[in-house]
Formats: structure tokens, sequence, C-alpha cells
């Protein structure tokens, strides 16, 4: 990799990424560490990230991405170190900042329609009943399920579903977006469709969206920069800033030499952490 | 769809038929003395002479009015406790060993010691009724709330819900297959029990007319009664259907 290159890509980030990392991060993350007795399983980890960035996490299984991104959602105590969301510490989870799980099927409510599960964020914020429905019928139109409002969960496919526990996210109209690896489990065009409606929202609400995956080219399409994270226990192993223009495209930001270029470096990265 | 349905419905009254007609078989034959055993079709005149005049009118809305009123208190009782023990991981280790040795009693075990504290009155029987059949939505709320998706609470904690919209929103429907199933069990429990109530506590009732009848040697009154228990149960549990298939809409989908 040549110099000339890497500086002319630079200037071009300059233009196209929304992110200043000179303002004050909206989280950050201060030497946390997290052991279950004797065993570490975080061991010392530090990142600011800024607002309206958007922070892909991958590295081998069992590097601790969900544990860290727990910690961030407040369901996990860091043992040491602290969690900040705008300069103060998180005690527990807090209405700004939404996680969308991977099992879907688990984390929406059977028993309610998409409109009822979409609405039970409004009623945990104390939104009045009369003031849901139109704000639950644009959430749902945002994300596609105009027409599906009355369905329930088991009527919708795994896309459908993971759409839906996105809108209900929306609702909490958090300024951080945390996702664990959600479209895992559902098929290639599916999974597309959705990163770049995800890409949309983030711009759309100017959320800071932290990105669980273990799939290096959505990390790469998905990211401003992305943390590599390294076993046993689990610590930052690499820091890569995405230098990929903005809005992404799935045909032409994939066939950009950098996109192949950064799909390269951090599969060689991840496979010696396999070794 | 609708044809499957109407062909359960012609089944289910065949094989009520063909009942009838074994019990018409055994009572035409005289294999069991028409004093202790009467034919259907004198059941039925029995049946219809003490609705339309005679006692047995009153004494069925006695009976279902106890029932019913035990029935309410148990279930009322059992899901409210239940989910008091449900939501608290400290609760439940509290109380699950008192729980687990008050459960097996008979609730007709009870009866001598509700008999000490509130004598022979309603009272009592319905007492007895309660306790008797609280069991089965105690457990059931108890362990539907434990059994609740723990991913749920995660979603919960992260919404922000408070304490009372957990159990509310999230555990309550949850455990609601469960709770539905156990009202169902209730029912029967509480109309056993308020028929066995009735007779030894000699309350106005059906257990009270149909203890007389076999006293009396009246057999066919004797079978009315027990014809008009069957039907409470037959209407009780159908009613309680259509309010699962209402509220487990979600399920049927699925299905």
């Amino acid at each position: 990799m040549s110099m000339t290159r890497m500086n002319v890509q630079a200037g071009q980030v300059e233009m196209a990424s929304p992110v200043s990392h000179a303002a004050e991060p909206r989280i950050r993350i201060r030497d946390v560490t997290l052991s279950y007795g004797a065993l570490q399983i975080i061991g010392g980890i530090s990142i600011d990230i800024a607002p309206g960035e958007s922070l892909c996490v991958i590295g081998p299984s069992g590097c601790g991405k969900t544990t860290l991104l727990r910690m961030l959602a407040g369901l996990a105590r860091p043992t040491s170190g602290a969690v900040e969301l705008d300069g103060s510490a998180l005690g527990g989870p807090d209405r700004s900042v939404a996680i969308v799980f991977q099992d879907y099927g688990k984390a929406l409510l059977p028993w309610r329609t998409a409109a009822g599960n979409v609405s039970l964020a409004l009623e945990a914020r104390g939104c009045p009943a009369r003031e849901r429905p139109p704000i639950i019928r644009e959430l749902l139109e945002k994300i596609g399920l105009g027409r599906h409002a009355d369905k329930y969960p088991s009527e919708m496919s795994g896309g459908m579903q993971q759409r839906l526990q996105i809108a209900r996210c929306l609702a909490q109209e958090p300024k951080v977006l945390l996702m664990d690896e959600p479209f895992g489990a559902l098929d290639a065009m599916t999974r597309q469709a959705l990163q770049d409606e995800v890409l949309s929202l983030v711009a759309t609400t100017g959320a800071t969206m932290v990105f669980v995956t273990h799939d290096l080219e959505e990390a790469i399409y998905l990211g401003d920069r992305i943390v590599c994270l390294q076993p046993n226990p689990g610590r930052v192993g690499r820091m890569v800033d995405v230098r990929l223009a903005h809005p992404r495209d799935q045909l032409v930001t994939r066939e950009d030499p950098e996109f192949l270029r950064l799909r390269r470096e951090l599969y060689d990265l991840i496979k010696d952490d396999h070794q | 769809m609708k044809q499957l349905s109407m062909q359960k419905l012609l089944l289910g009254l065949l094989g009520l038929a063909t009942f009838i007609l074994v019990w018409k078989v055994i009572t035409d034959f005289k294999l069991v003395s028409p004093i202790f055993f009467p034919s259907p079709a004198r059941t039925w005149t029995a049946l219809l002479k003490g609705l339309a005049g005679g006692p047995l009118l009153a004494q069925t809305l006695e009976t279902v009015q106890r029932m019913l009123l035990g029935w309410l208190l148990a279930s009322l009782a059992g899901i409210m406790l239940g989910a008091l023990i449900g939501v608290s991981r400290r609760a439940r280790a509290f109380i699950a060993p008192t729980l687990e040795l008050l459960r097996p009693l008979p609730a007709s075990a009870m009866i001598p010691i509700a008999i000490a504290f509130l004598g022979f009155s309603d009272q009592m029987v319905l007492v007895v009724i309660a306790f008797g059949a609280l069991w089965p939505m105690l457990l059931a709320t108890i362990h539907g709330f434990s059994a609740m998706e723990p991913r749920l609470y995660e979603v919960s904690a992260v919404l922000g819900l408070s304490r009372l919209q957990v159990i509310r929103k999230l555990a309550l429907p949850s455990a609601m297959p469960m709770i539905l199933a156990s009202l169902r069990l209730g029912l029967t429990i509480s109309l056993i029990l308020a028929v066995v109530g009735e007779m030894l506590a000699s309350r106005e009732g059906l257990g009270q007319s149909i203890l007389l009848a076999s006293r009396s040697f009246r057999s066919a009154d004797l079978f009315a009664g027990i014809v008009i228990l069957g039907a409470i149960g037959l209407v009780g549990s159908g009613l309680l259907s259509l309010a699962e298939q209402r509220l487990l809409r979600w399920q049927a989908v699925t299905r």
C-alpha cells in the first residue's frame, strides 16, 4: 500500500464522513473489564464513540463482542472501569440506549400485534394513549411494515420480525442504537435490504450505532470504524477506519477497491486470531 | 375448516347417543335394579318435572352460584398471589416449601378445619371451595411468571418499564395460556367441592338434593341431579373455551 494512495483516500473521508472525532464522545468506554469469578471475559477496553458515528465490532467467537454490547446497554456491569453516556456514568439500562437482539423471536411479544409491540416502547415512556397511533403508524411505515400493523409476530417472516424490533427500538427515540448480530439469522437478500435501511435510519435520526457482527463485509459496509476484538480476555486488537463514501451502495461500495482492501486486512486479522 | 368442525360436532353427538343407548339397554334388560338405576326416560321426566315445578331449578342456581363465587375467589387470590410470588425469586424461595406442604392436602380434608372455624355455614363451603380450587391457578401463575422468556425481562429493562408494567404487560400475558388452562381445572374442582360441601354441611343445592334423593331411593331424581351437574360442567368448560379462543388468538395463528 503506497502512502500517496492512503492520503488520497483519507482526503475523501473528510468530505464523506459526517463524523467529527474531535467532538465530545457520545459513549466513552473507559478501561472496562469484566470477570465472572476468576474468569476474565473483558480485559481492559477503552473506546470513544462520537455522536452519529457507526462503530462495528468484530472478532472471533468468545472475544466478548456481545458482552461489550450488553455493558453498553447497561444489562451487564463492568467489574472495573466505566461506560459513560454523554459524560455521565451509565448505571444501568437507559431509555436513550436501545438494543436490537439477534433472537427477534424471543424479544418480541407474541401476543401483541406489530402495532402493539411498537406501542410497548411508547407505553414505557408514558406516551398518552391517543398520541400513540400516529407515532406507531409512522414508525412502521418508515421500516416498511405499514401494511402489517395488525399482524402478530408469528404471521411475519424473520426479516419482518427483525424490522419490527428495530421499529420498537426507534420508538424509544434512542441516542444510541446497539445491534447484536441482528441479521445473523436472515437470508442474504433480506440482510442487504436491512443493512441499507439501518444505514438510512442512522443517517436520518443521527443516532450513534454500535453494531456487533461476525460478518466482515457487513462490518465494512455499515461502519465508520471497525474495532477488532481479540479473545482471552476480550480486548481491542485493532481499530480500523472505514474510508468509504456515504451513502453506501450494495454494488458500488462492495466493489470499491478500498472495500476489498479492508476485507483482506480484516480477514488476515481474524485469521491470525483463530490460529 | 367448517366441514371439519361440523364433523367433530356430529361425532360428539354420536358418542353421546351411544352412551345413552348403552344406558337404556342396561335398564331395559334390568341388568341393575331399577330402584338404584333409572332408565334415561325416567331420568328425563324427573329432570323436566324438577326443573318446571320442583325445587331443581332453585337448587341448581344455588349450586352454580356457590361454585362461581368460590371459583372467582380462588382465581383472584391464586392469580394475585401467584403474581406476587412469581415476580420475585426471593419470594418464591420463601414460600415454595410451605406451598408444597399445603398443596397435596385434599380439600375435603380441610372441611373439618373449616367447620371448626366457621360452623355449618355457606361461608364454610365457600372457603373450602376457594382453598381447593386455588392451587391450579396459583401454581400456574407462579410457573408462568418464572417461565417468562428471560429476553423479555431485558427488553423491559431497556425500555424502562416499571415493575407493575412488567407484570401487567409482559408476565401476565405470557403466563396466560397456563392460567387459562388452570382456570378450567379450577372450575371443575369448584363444582366438585360445592357439591361435597352442600352434602356435608347440608346447605341448599344440588349436592344436598342428590344426597336426599339417594337416601330416599328416588333414583330418578338422583340421576336428574347428576345430569344437571354434568351439564354445568359442560357449559362452564365451553364458555372458558370461548374465552380462551379470544384471549389466545395470537396462538391460533401459529398452529
